[in-house]
């Protein structure tokens, strides 16, 4: 490609660009400044988090795999005052295990909580746009670093302080004796109130639990909002000569709107927090009634920054998506102008159908009415990016390397997600599917089966860049089409349970629903294998150290990144390559 | 100032800009709901329009009280029929069971919530927080009309039903309970 040479002289010249610090000196990480090595670390912590939250799904999975609250009660915290009543003999076994079976009801809506939380705020956001937005927005845009590299750093080392918190949540009481916040991820008023204390009959959430999940969200959207105010100024101001708007790489392009949904939403989810703290410590009626308020202002407040938050999680996706089926294909993105304005408007027009997450509410059929077009107009932009990935396709000279595996299972699978959605997009329909697992099918089929499957095609695009390294082809191979069975045989029976109308978010179920949630467990422990695997391959890969070139993946893969070395030097680009038009995306 | 500190301070200003707004949303959605009859917010006038039509419409009426409120509430008459336009007066008796004086406060809608827009209530015990004295009963009078105008809105003029619901809550300001203990 014509850039070639001049990213050379930004590579191979470097003088200082390998004066990079040992791995084993932590300076280098708690004190870096480098966007690469900012992103791995986002890399790791993202992939940490997600064997955490992954855990806790395979717990919940676990608990339904039958009917009967029989496998959480084992796991369940017993205080010590319940442990003395048991050797005074006050308490038998009989009543014992009635105890447990009782908190293993709040400890299972703990699970559904904080496997949403931590899957979304610690394992997906973090790889997507901390990890690989890290790493290669300034490659793709010929920049030396992101615009702020110190507030980099602050970015990432919040993120671990917010963890800490939410696990601190996960453990303290949250109400009564039993530990963490069971109300759901979306942590709606006025389950996520103290109202009624302790003393009342009834109390939701009057334990700590919920104060900590309020901090740590709070970092954690700080660390987002800050991250977003570097993507935005580097991406603004950093491109190198030529590189246009209109010539950025796809994935540069869709973390452009990304941060940008993250700027518009996140303070209002700051807002809607900040209200419920001072509604649980400092004697406001935000969300109230007896005091004036109203818990619904909460939902559309929550909502509000819900909706574009779901499209935070996919639209990076789509970015790397663009990137491998292009290269995959050795042809350029069909229709790029299109691709870029698609993500945009999907980007507008998700701030205003917030309310279809909220029909049970009573919200009137001419507002019924608007939110169910305005969703469905999504649709449409949607669509031209599916089809432009199958006209990318078309014609091209496909090699189904791993990436490309998981961006085809990506496309197809995100395509099911989005049908369903339609699906749920009609009030009359949603009114009947509302809180079933039809919703939870839908959603993961676009979050873990498309989000996800996003991540894992970019990880083993940009793996060999990242690490210099190549991955056993066979392993990798292995690992997708496991996951690929695995994830499908878990969530697709899920379609059927809640058709039949089973409820989300419950420990139990009626026995008529054993069947279809036994093979969604099965479906669990076959992920399970895949995600082992994956480890696998990570740990054979460092092993073996199989170089990879500069541009392991040829004359497809024409992006700045690829004509670095591999892994890139410790600084690059200290000369600006100079993009020419036919360069460019 | 430099191009990458203006674009981080307008970004940053935006970030401002947002959160301002969600602690404006608080106001703005209470005069959304008072503006629109939406979520079944009803609606006051100063007295009825005088326009009434021959035209029928029933009334029912329903109490609820919040679990940590020790309080009998319930409506004298079950439902009523009026005719569109009228103006009529109900009672809802209220009992005090403790030995402490309480603040409650009422919230109240209309179902089907379509129709909160031409619920209009000229008065009403629900307008005011109430001091209940310890044991005190007390009838709790309304007064309301609902507008001639719901025969020409397509989505409510078929209804022949309506339903107000109140709600008792121990008020989140209980000061003047303290007072009059």
């Amino acid at each position: 490609m014509s850039h070639h040479d001049a990213a050379h002289a930004g590579g191979a010249h470097d003088a200082h660009g390998d004066h990079r610090p040992s791995i084993y000196d932590p300076r280098r990480w708690l004190f870096s400044t480098n966007h690469k090595d900012i992103g791995t670390m986002y890399l790791v912590f993202a992939i940490i988090a997600g064997l955490i939250g992954g855990a806790m799904s395979g717990l919940i999975r676990w608990e339904l795999k039958e009917p009967g609250i029989t496998f959480l009660p084992h796991l369940v915290h017993v205080p010590h005052a319940i442990l003395e009543q048991v050797r005074l003999g006050v308490m038998n076994a009989d009543q014992l295990w009635a105890w447990k079976v009782d908190a293993a009801k709040h400890f299972y809506d703990t699970l559904v909580t904080y496997h949403g939380l931590i899957m979304i705020f610690f394992m997906v956001m973090p790889a997507m746009i901390g990890g690989f937005g890290n790493w290669f927005v300034p490659l793709m845009i010929g920049a030396p670093d992101m615009a702020f590299p110190r507030m980099n750093n602050i970015s990432f080392w919040l993120l671990p302080v917010s963890f800490t918190l939410a696990m601190i949540s996960f453990l303290v009481p949250g109400a009564g004796d039993h530990a963490g916040f069971g109300g759901g991820w979306t942590l709606y008023a006025p389950l996520s109130t103290n109202w009624g204390g302790g003393a009342t009959p009834f109390s939701y959430h009057d334990g700590p639990a919920m104060d900590f999940l309020i901090l740590s969200l709070h970092i954690a959207g700080a660390s987002s909002i800050l991250g977003a105010i570097n993507f935005i100024t580097t991406i603004f101001n950093m491109r190198a000569p030529g590189m246009t708007l209109h010539r950025m790489p796809l994935f540069v392009w869709s973390m452009l709107v990304t941060v940008w949904l993250l700027v518009l939403s996140l303070p209002v989810l700051a807002g809607a927090l900040t209200m419920l703290l001072t509604d649980r410590n400092f004697h406001t009626n935000f969300f109230n009634p007896a005091g004036g308020g109203d818990p619904v202002m909460y939902q559309h407040l929550f909502w509000f920054f819900g909706h574009p938050e779901v499209y935070i999680l996919i639209l990076p996706g789509f970015g790397m998506v663009s990137q491998i089926v292009s290269t995959f294909s050795r042809k350029p993105v069909f229709g790029y102008l299109g691709m870029a304005y698609a993500m945009v408007s999907i980007g507008l027009i998700g701030f205003v159908v917030w309310a279809h997450h909220m029909y049970t509410v009573g919200m009137g059929l001419d507002l019924e009415a608007y939110f169910i077009a305005a969703t469905m107009v999504i649709a449409v932009p949607t669509g031209i990016k599916i089809f432009s990935w199958i006209a990318t396709m078309w014609g091209g000279s496909i090699d189904f390397k791993v990436p490309m595996l998981w961006a085809i299972g990506f496309i197809f699978l995100f395509t099911v997600g989005g049908v369903t959605g339609v699906v749920l997009a009609n009030s009359g329909v949603d009114t009947s599917f509302h809180d079933t697992y039809y919703v939870v099918a839908h959603f993961h089929y676009v979050l873990s089966l498309g989000a996800v499957f996003a991540i894992f095609g970019g990880f083993f695009y940009w793996i060999p860049k990242m690490s210099g390294y190549r991955y056993n082809g066979f392993l990798a191979g292995l690992q997708f089409w496991i996951m690929f069975i695995g994830v499908n045989i878990v969530f697709f029976p899920q379609h059927f349970l809640g058709a039949q109308g089973m409820p989300r978010r419950h420990v139990d179920y009626n026995e008529a629903y054993q069947y279809w949630n036994n093979i969604s467990t099965i479906g669990y422990l076959i992920t399970a294998v895949g995600v082992l695997v994956f480890l696998v391959t990570l740990v054979e890969m460092f092993l073996v150290k199989r170089k990879a070139g500069a541009n392991p993946w040829g004359e497809g893969a024409n992006t700045l990144e690829w004509s670095l070395s591999s892994p890139p030097p410790f600084h690059q680009f200290n000369e600006l390559p100079v993009i020419k038009p036919e360069a460019g995306h | 100032m430099k191009r990458t500190s203006l674009t981080a301070v307008v970004v940053v200003g935006v970030v401002a800009g947002m959160t301002g707004l969600a602690f404006a949303a608080v106001p703005l959605y209470e005069a959304f709901c008072r503006a629109t009859g939406y979520g079944g917010t009803t609606q006051v006038a100063e007295a009825a329009p005088g326009r009434v039509l021959d035209q029928s419409i029933e009334v029912r009426f329903d109490a609820n009280i919040a679990p940590d409120l020790p309080v009998t509430f319930a409506p004298k008459q079950r439902s009523q029929m009026l005719r569109i336009g009228e103006s009529n007066v109900a009672f809802y008796r209220i009992h005090n069971l403790s030995n402490e004086a309480i603040v409650a406060h009422a919230n109240y809608n209309v179902t089907p919530q379509v129709a909160g827009s031409y619920f209009f209530k000229t008065e009403c015990f629900c307008f005011n927080d109430r001091v209940l004295a310890p044991g005190e009963e007390a009838d709790l009078p309304l007064i309301y009309f609902i507008s001639p105008d719901i025969v020409s809105d397509p989505d409510t003029r078929e209804l022949s039903t309506l339903t107000l619901s109140y709600t008792f809550f121990r008020a989140a300001d209980q000061s003047a309970a303290i007072a009059s203990n």
